[in-house]
């Protein structure tokens, strides 16, 4: 216990606080800081950009997410009847979340610029719309696999006789998912949600590998308008600006990611 | 209400591994494996009036509830037709059979209230608010679960939750009530009260049941004819007591009654006429009934497999006619005793009322020397080969 919580404090809970302490500072190093009070949220609150990547993310986010699960939901359904192949198609559709964000990004890069070219439309660096899709394409692609097997494993866990005795009084196969097979895997729902709604939103390695919110900050999104504040612009005020737009970011996701937990945690079920 | 006929139904599972999945260990039966797979159930044929209560029952694995879930429509008929009111519905989904099913499991919904569950094949047929309320509310009455119409399923004990389960099919007045091992999941004292709630819900709902168990007691209580299944096979079919006074072969024998049969390798044989069984030098003749059967089937003397259900041993009788043991193991059951004897070389269950006991200080304690014999009409004759009970 002890060592855990120490480990903890160290590489947590201090940084953490630490962290919190230096978004009120203007710094250049964790120890060259000074003390400058809201300053620095009141500059990152009025800096267009940091809005424009919070309204990018927020579209973002709600599209991936429903696709992701609406997919990922559907196959998974697929999966659990009895047909041959199952196990391959499981393990085919699990393998694009064992590949690097960075990797994924640079790869779907390429395929997408060459789609654009055959297409004769601009190239992702130059097209805000393309770089919009694209990120959804290439999380989707990522996450579905994953959801999948955990909706795989929610379905499994449904008792046959539950559909047997929904088939005897008079469900039809919609009626059946809609009032006994979603009602009993929302456990696998609230999770499946949380971790695309939260990966979703943190998104980063992807984003700056595909678009690198080209064109002109257009496909930016919070995490890397932060990076951006941060590594990118020059003078000192900008690192206690990206501090405080990190902490804020840090709210957003706690707020999103527990409003939603609680939402759908209310609607589960224990046998 | 109404009639069920089985004719010539067959259920085939195409390979093994199918039915290993179905939860039924491969290793204890002995089903038959044919060309196209492994047959579960074999040849059933069963006509089944309006308003009877049959039970299937048989050991585990024998294609009992395999059968009932194909009245049912869960489980596909491989072969032959089964009819409700004279209507093939082979292929009819279940939801258009007009059946009712209790599960082993319950299978309520757990996300739904008491009422919900018992609500909810009335809301599938959209049957207007207010008819929806007053059948549930009647069903509740019935099942004396009023009270708990707002609770969730894990809220209520396994005793109610039963009754929630049986509230669910009887809601929709259906033709034919399938129940598969409902009282299994309930502890013995339960248990012997929900089946009496059955027979007093029998009388009530009066329409066709048709009733799986494994339990001989739930099957001989309920049923008025009960059909006796092994390794997918009927072994026999008819009322209780006729199962019980006539069984069709050794299995059923076996099967039905508390204690089991004593069965011993005894010889038949005929003289003058006169048909006899001869056990360890005791040699009984049979009543004028079982001499006729036995006659009309032309039975030779030879080998067989005596039956003796332990109720109809006694202690006293013709020193010519007497079998010696010795007492291993003596059980007081209150009004009886039940004295497992060694004797012809093996374990026989006698029943002696204590009454005898205490009126004819008969010594019962272990190691304890007792003779025993049976009556001629008490005998149950079965070929020592096909096990098939000789006087059929």
């Amino acid at each position: 216990m002890a060592p855990t919580l120490a480990a903890f404090c160290v590489g947590f809970i201090w940084p953490f606080l630490h962290g919190l302490y230096l978004s009120f500072c203007q710094f250049t190093t964790v120890n060259n800081a000074k003390w400058i009070g809201v300053g620095n949220y009141a500059k990152a609150l009025a800096d267009t950009s940091f809005i424009d990547s919070f309204k990018f993310t927020v579209a973002f986010v709600i599209v991936a997410t429903l696709i992701i699960n609406v997919t990922a939901f559907a196959i998974a359904l697929a999966l659990t009847k009895e047909m041959k192949g199952t196990n391959i198609f499981r393990t085919v559709f699990f393998m694009p979340n064992l590949i690097g964000g960075i990797v994924l990004g640079y790869i779907w890069q390429t395929l997408f610029n060459a789609v654009l070219m055959k297409m004769g439309q601009p190239l992702l660096a130059l097209n805000t719309t393309a770089g919009y899709w694209g990120l959804i394409i290439l999380l989707c692609w990522q996450q579905i696999g994953y959801m999948m097997i955990i909706y795989v494993a929610g379905l499994q866990n449904v008792p046959p006789d539950l559909m047997e005795a929904a088939s005897i009084d008079g469900a039809n196969n919609w009626q059946t998912l809609l009032k006994v097979k979603l009602p009993m895997v929302m456990p696998s729902i609230t999770i499946c949600l949380f971790l695309t709604i939260t990966n979703a939103f943190k998104l980063f390695d992807q984003n700056l590998s595909l678009t690198a919110g080209d064109p002109a900050h257009t496909t930016e999104m919070m995490a890397l308008n932060i990076y951006y504040t941060f590594y990118a612009r020059a003078g000192a005020a900008w690192k206690g600006i990206g501090q405080a737009k990190a902490v804020i970011f840090f709210i957003l996701v706690v707020i999103i990611g527990l409003t939603q937990l609680r939402a759908t945690r209310s609607k589960e079920v224990q046998q | 209400m109404a009639s069920v006929t089985l004719k010539n139904i067959k259920k085939i599972y195409p390979n093994a591994q199918k039915k290993k999945r179905k939860g039924e260990p491969e290793k204890k039966s002995n089903l038959k494996i044919t060309a196209e797979g492994v047959v579960a159930v074999e040849d059933f044929n069963l006509e089944i009036a309006d308003k009877e209560f049959i039970v299937l029952v048989g050991p585990s694995g024998c294609g009992k509830s395999t059968t009932l879930r194909m009245v049912a429509g869960l489980e596909e008929i491989s072969d032959g037709e089964l009819l409700i009111d004279g209507v093939k519905v082979n292929d009819v989904a279940p939801k258009d059979r007009d059946i009712a099913m209790v599960f082993q499991s319950y299978a309520l919904y757990p996300h739904m209230t008491v009422y919900d569950n018992m609500a909810f094949s009335l809301k599938m047929r959209k049957l207007p608010k207010d008819e929806i309320d007053k059948k549930v509310r009647e069903a509740a009455e019935i099942l004396d679960i009023t009270q708990y119409l707002d609770r969730k399923p894990k809220a209520l004990s396994g005793g109610q939750r039963q009754r929630v389960a049986i509230g669910r099919a009887i809601v929709r007045n259906p033709k034919v009530f399938l129940m598969d091992e409902p009282l299994s999941n309930l502890d013995a004292k339960l248990r012997n009260q929900m089946r009496a709630e059955i027979i007093k819900l029998r009388q009530r709902i009066d329409t066709t049941f048709i009733y799986v168990t494994h339990d001989q007691t739930e099957a001989m209580t309920l049923g008025d004819r009960i059909v006796i299944m092994r390794d997918g096979v009927v072994q026999q079919i008819g009322t209780p007591q006729e199962v019980f006074d006539h069984p069709a072969n050794k299995f059923v024998a076996g099967f039905i009654g508390m204690p089991q049969m004593n069965f011993y390798d005894a010889e038949l044989v005929k003289e003058d006429g006169k048909y006899a069984v001869v056990l360890e030098g005791a040699k009984v003749v049979l009543s004028e009934d079982k001499q006729a059967n036995l006659a009309k089937n032309d039975v030779k003397s030879q080998s067989i497999t005596l039956g003796v259900r332990p109720e109809h041993i006694q202690l006293k009788g013709d020193a010519s006619q007497m079998i010696h043991g010795t007492v291993d193991v003596s059980e007081m059951m209150g009004s009886t005793i039940h004295l497992h004897v060694n004797a012809c070389g093996q374990d026989s269950i006698v029943i002696v009322p204590m009454n005898d006991i205490h009126e004819e200080g008969i010594d019962v304690s272990i190691g304890a020397q007792v003779s025993f014999t049976f009556r001629g009409k008490n005998v149950n004759i079965f070929d020592r080969e096909t096990e098939k009970n000789l006087e059929f």
